[in-house]
């Protein structure tokens, strides 16, 4: 059966999205806000809308959530 | 500077941002952390500059490693030989931008995190330029010829959804050619977004928009034919 869920994601396309570029300065705050358990989306309502439908922007997001839980804990000393 | 030091970051930037996209409206964003010792080590004239350089290309280096094998299971990832060369390439220029970039870290992220930031530019970037080289999108990855097998009604479907596979195809005839490559490539046959920009000669953002126009089309073609998508929320 087709999967109207699978067609709603490749349309997706909603309001308020903050498109690539204006993810690229707060990307760092948003993730930190997800790893102190709040809700970034609250903070940044236009880049968490665009994070669900740009695949680019979605991994960069990833890996930086992945990287800034595992290796933030870095003293310069 | 050697070409493969030059930082790219200007590329991604370098358009306006969509009409249609709203930009980021932020609510609220937290205070200010307090003196940044990463900061202060960095600046020209420290006497431990040299080596806190060191060590920030050290961690930009672990977490670029990382991140391309985080990167391996995607489509035109990186593998072989390379792989050790671009970790290296990627965090020499985010150690560039990184120190450039100094004045602009605003302590709303641990600094790392902001740093770590730059090293995800650079792997996107890089591992694009690296399968665009290796495997370009074809022509065929490009132009809509049909649905693809995985959303395409099956023998069992009913008619009701095979009529709504009909109306997309329609729909898709009816994009503008910029959008319909784009929603054909990324879409339907899963190019990443950024070869494509390399491919069509743009960035990321400027592609994003023609993504985002050619879904926005599609949705209001389908419901105008009298074949709606439902939205998420809405299912």
């Amino acid at each position: 059966m087709t999967d109207l869920r699978r067609l709603d994601e490749l349309l997706r396309a909603e309001d308020g999205d903050a498109g690539c570029t204006a993810g690229e300065d707060i990307l760092d705050a948003y993730v930190e806000l997800e790893l102190a358990g709040e809700d970034p989306a609250l903070v940044f309502p236009g880049t968490a809308i665009h994070l669900q439908s740009c695949p680019g922007c979605q991994t960069d997001h990833d890996g930086l959530l992945e990287a800034a839980r595992r290796f933030a804990h870095v003293k310069p000393q | 500077m050697s070409e493969r030091r030059r930082p790219r970051r200007e590329d991604r930037t370098a358009s306006t941002e969509p009409a249609s996209i709203s930009g980021n409206n932020v609510i609220w964003m937290g205070g200010r952390r307090g003196p940044e010792p990463w900061v202060e080590q960095l600046r020209p004239g420290h006497p431990r500059r040299d080596r806190t350089v060191a060590k920030l290309h050290a961690v930009l280096l672990r977490a670029a490693f990382h991140e391309l094998s985080r990167r391996l299971g995607q489509p035109r990832s990186i593998s072989g030989p390379e792989f050790d060369d671009l970790a290296q390439q990627a965090a020499d220029d985010a150690l560039i931008n990184v120190l450039a970039r100094l004045d602009d870290f605003r302590g709303l992220s641990r600094f790392t995190t902001w740093a770590y930031k730059f090293v995800m530019f650079e792997v996107s970037a890089k591992v694009a330029r690296h399968a665009w080289r290796r495997q370009p999108p074809s022509r065929h990855e490009l132009a809509f010829e049909r649905v693809p097998d995985p959303l395409a009604a099956g023998p069992g479907d009913r008619l009701e959804q095979q009529e709504q596979l009909k109306a997309l195809a329609v729909a898709i005839g009816k994009l503008t050619e910029r959008q319909r490559e784009v929603f054909v490539a990324i879409a339907l046959n899963d190019v990443p977004i950024d070869v494509l920009a390399i491919q069509l000669g743009t960035n990321r953002n400027a592609i994003y928009k023609n993504l985002f126009d050619a879904r926005r089309n599609l949705r209001a073609g389908m419901a105008a034919a009298g074949h709606p998508v439902p939205e998420r929320d809405a299912a």
